[in-house]
């Protein structure tokens, strides 16, 4: 009898602490991984806002017919799980997988029509671009979803995995209302749910268990996506251990990042390019040998080294150097003050003055300074002028400026996009708003957007490169890694070149 | 009552207080440059559809018919709504308002006992010895940039030693004392100065006025004398600098809420700002004005309370 009392007792204790352990291992695995990035949320409606930070958060809740290997890059099957291509090149046809949003209800055809042609033909879509060769999306039957194009465009499948592609629920927006639906906790089919978002300071996100890659995301941890403006703030805040992950690391704070004891400083590939736009509108830089001039009078190797600390690549033409077709092999513009001089007296523009617009960024203000000293060593008379990115859009958009060193990046490797943004006349950009307008390049964009075969393409966009470069559209300054501090214990997630974050597949180190 | 007639001058001053603020901030908000639209969609987004978002939002159309909706729906009782997050303004503020508020009560908490302290150390001998240390200290404190000494305390008591967390607002009343440690230091290290310099002149200057010689005449003791008579005469102009700067924290304290990520009005200020939101930015303005109105308002009747002579 005493026996049986003690065993039952022990019997019960080994319950109790089987169910405490129980309770405590979630609690324990259910930890927070924070991410600090000076580009905050703005909207989680990925039809309002082509712009960073909302970017990142696109990919983490919305997920899109096709995806990319973390690890090689290569273009996989997404919520599509296999997809035929007519022999005219044509017509797309997607079978579907069996996947749910994050309320349990069936994603099916009809949504992924819906949200590609809200993309497509919504006038207030921010970047309706990657489905300019699109004709119609529709759902054939709820599993198949059919693509028209208008023309032959070999980067559809790569567009198809832009950030702005993700899927979301038809029944819900129509319900509640594109407004409504977005505002607060929206539906998702990506790996992540949103808990709670608080604009202007943080959005957080909990794993969505209905998303449909069984295991991801493999860590069951909270993620805190938080807007953190100040660079010094974000490195104190990851030395002090309140973060994990920071984004837009300053060059400067790299090399003390790097003897960090539990911080994994890396520099990831990026499709990043800093340029300097010249203003094609007015004089001095609507003449051609004014431009070139300018071009001559920077060094950019040496200007990378001074900005970067020798982190990022110089440029050697005027698109980003990590693209498909990006040509290698192209000289660049060199450094030759004498010529510079030269070619500014031919132009008639000795003495002109040049106003360099500003914005407030570390790298922004040294290269405005450098590119002072350098052209007024020429001749030039430039003088700096700070601005707020607001005023920057504006005065940039208007031509009411003569030169800005900025930055752009391409969100797919195909060049397609990035030649309509940075290059093309006729393609609602200006030029990346400097106004550059050649009848030739605007012929080659259309070109390469149509040919199929890839040496063609990669002729076509070497000579736009040429073209480009020598006509000194932009100034290329130099090919800028995307500089990233991780806490050690992390694994398995990155930033890609398309400037989304691996989340799903990160592992945390015990 | 006496104290009506104050509160009621207080009171009609509000609206106008209030229509000054709302025409001011509207006109320079929308005629700085810069667009929200565009701000909003990106980069990439084209002009047809900046021209669709301003259109969907009213800010394709004249200023004044835009002015005039503003002031109808301010008039009915809404603030509008943020043009990024698609959510009340007053939401917004209500959400960013309590670490502010925090931030502020704390920062009058840990400046106001040094203050007395050292003022009346300072005005016991003036060109004394501990008066020209606490001037010396006092200039330090003035001088040092803010946000240089916050980037300094978070790296050195927050990064290095690990004393206090370098960022954020924290949970419950304790984690909110712990996370705005640094920030309402770094504030206070600035704003005790200011207060001590004005308290530490009206010290000096009471020990000579008359009613003090007349209290010393009929046989006061010297510490009746300072705690009686002096310390209430000479603490009303501080006590008012106090209100002003109370207020001006309310709005002002953009820099330590940036360096310490607090997610306070400051920030909220900052990122509407940057965003062209327009409706938080004049939300934010209206709250800043209404709160300095209602500061001032305290201060007053905390100076009826100690000074009998602003009650007549």
């Amino acid at each position: 009898m005493h026996l049986f009392r003690t065993a039952r007792a022990l019997a019960a204790g080994t319950a109790v602490i089987a169910y405490c352990a129980g309770v405590a291992a979630p609690a324990v695995a259910a930890e927070t991984i924070r991410i600090a990035s000076p580009f905050p949320t703005t909207t989680l409606d990925p039809l309002r806002s082509a712009a960073a930070g909302n970017i990142e958060t696109y990919g983490q809740l919305y997920a899109r017919l096709l995806q990319r290997n973390p690890q090689s890059g290569n273009l996989e099957p997404g919520l599509a799980e296999s997809w035929d291509v007519s022999a005219d090149g044509l017509t797309y046809t997607f079978h579907l997988r069996e996947a749910k949003f994050s309320d349990g209800s069936p994603l099916t055809a009809t949504d992924v029509a819906f949200s590609l042609e809200r993309i497509r033909t919504d006038k207030q879509s921010a970047y309706p671009a990657p489905l300019s060769a699109v004709n119609s999306v529709t759902a054939t039957d709820p599993k198949t979803v059919t693509f028209k194009l208008k023309f032959t465009f070999s980067p559809f499948l790569g567009n198809l995995e832009i950030w702005n592609m993700g899927i979301v629920s038809k029944v819900d927006v129509e319900k509640q209302g594109a407004e409504k639906a977005f505002s607060g906790v929206p539906l998702t089919s990506g790996p992540y749910v949103v808990k709670e978002w608080m604009p202007n300071e943080k959005l957080v996100l909990l794993p969505n268990e209905h998303y449909w890659r069984k295991g991801y995301p493999k860590s069951d941890a909270t993620v805190e996506l938080l807007e953190i403006a100040s660079p010094e703030t974000r490195i104190a805040m990851l030395k002090a251990g309140d973060i994990d992950v920071v984004r837009g690391v300053q060059w400067a704070q790299i090399d003390e990042l790097k003897t960090g004891e539990n911080i994994d400083m890396r520099l990831e590939p990026s499709t990043t390019i800093y340029v300097t736009l010249l203003n094609n509108k007015r004089e001095p830089f609507s003449n051609l040998q004014a431009r070139q001039a300018a071009a001559h009078a920077v060094d950019n190797k040496a200007m990378t080294k001074a900005v970067t600390n020798g982190y990022a690549e110089p440029a050697n033409t005027t698109l980003p150097g990590a693209v498909d077709f990006h040509d290698k092999e192209n000289p660049g513009i060199a450094p030759d003050p004498a010529k510079a001089k030269q070619l500014l007296a031919e132009s008639g523009m000795q003495g002109r003055e040049v106003k360099i617009l500003a914005t407030g960024g570390a790298a922004e203000q040294q290269l405005a300074l450098l590119l002072q000293a350098q052209w007024q060593a020429i001749g030039l008379k430039p003088t700096i002028v700070n601005v707020d990115s607001g005023a920057w859009w504006d005065a940039t958009g208007k031509g009411d400026y003569d030169a800005a060193a900025t930055w752009w990046y391409n969100e797919t490797p195909d060049p397609d996009l990035a030649v309509r943004w940075a290059l093309c006349g006729t393609c609602g950009s200006n030029s990346f708003n400097t106004f550059y307008n050649n009848a030739k390049v605007d012929k080659l964009v259309e070109q390469g957007t149509k040919e199929t075969d890839p040496v063609k393409r990669a002729a076509i966009y070497k000579e736009i490169q040429e073209i480009t470069t020598e006509e000194v559209s932009q100034i290329p300054l130099y090919y800028a890694p995307n500089a990233v501090a991780y806490a050690k214990r992390l694994t398995g997630i990155k930033l890609t070149p398309t400037m989304q974050w691996t989340l799903e597949d990160m592992v945390i180190a015990k | 009552m006496t104290l009506l007639p104050l509160i009621s001058r207080r009171l009609l001053q509000l609206p106008g207080v209030l229509a000054g603020i709302c025409v001011v901030t509207f006109m320079l908000l929308h005629l700085a440059p810069g667009d929200p639209a565009r701000l909003l969609a990106g980069d990439r987004a084209s002009a047809e559809t900046i021209a669709a978002i301003r259109h969907q939002n009213g800010l394709d159309q004249p200023l004044w018919q835009q002015f005039i909706t503003y002031v109808a729906n301010l008039l009915a009782g809404d603030i509008g709504q943020s043009l990024r997050f698609q959510r009340p303004v007053s939401a917004l503020i209500h959400q960013f308002m309590w670490p502010t508020l925090f931030l502020t009560g704390y920062v009058v908490l840990l400046a106001v006992p040094p203050t007395i302290m050292l003022a009346i150390a300072s005005a016991r001998r003036p060109g004394g010895v501990a008066d020209q240390i606490i001037r010396v200290l006092g200039i330090a404190g003035l001088t040092i940039p803010v946000f240089w000494l916050a980037i300094m305390m978070s790296r050195f008591f927050g990064a290095g030693l690990g004393w206090f967390p370098v960022s954020g607002y924290g949970q419950g009343f304790f984690g909110h004392l712990h996370h705005l440690f640094l920030p309402a230091l770094s504030t206070s290290i600035w704003l005790v100065p200011v207060l001590t310099q004005s308290l530490r002149a009206a010290l000096i200057e009471k020990t000579t006025a008359d009613f003090v010689t007349t209290a010393r005449a009929q046989g006061a003791g010297e510490g009746e004398i300072f705690w009686r008579t002096i310390l209430p005469n000479a603490v009303l102009p501080t006590l008012n600098l106090l209100g002003v700067m109370v207020a001006f924290l309310i709005g002002g304290t953009i820099i330590v809420e940036t360096v310490y990520a607090v997610p306070g009005l400051g920030a909220l200020m900052i990122g509407s700002l940057l965003g062209r939101d327009y409706y938080v930015v004049q939300g934010l303005t209206l709250t800043f004005a209404l709160a300095t109105v209602i500061i001032t308002l305290v201060v007053d009747l905390l100076t009826a309370f100690i000074d009998p002579r602003v009650r007549l």
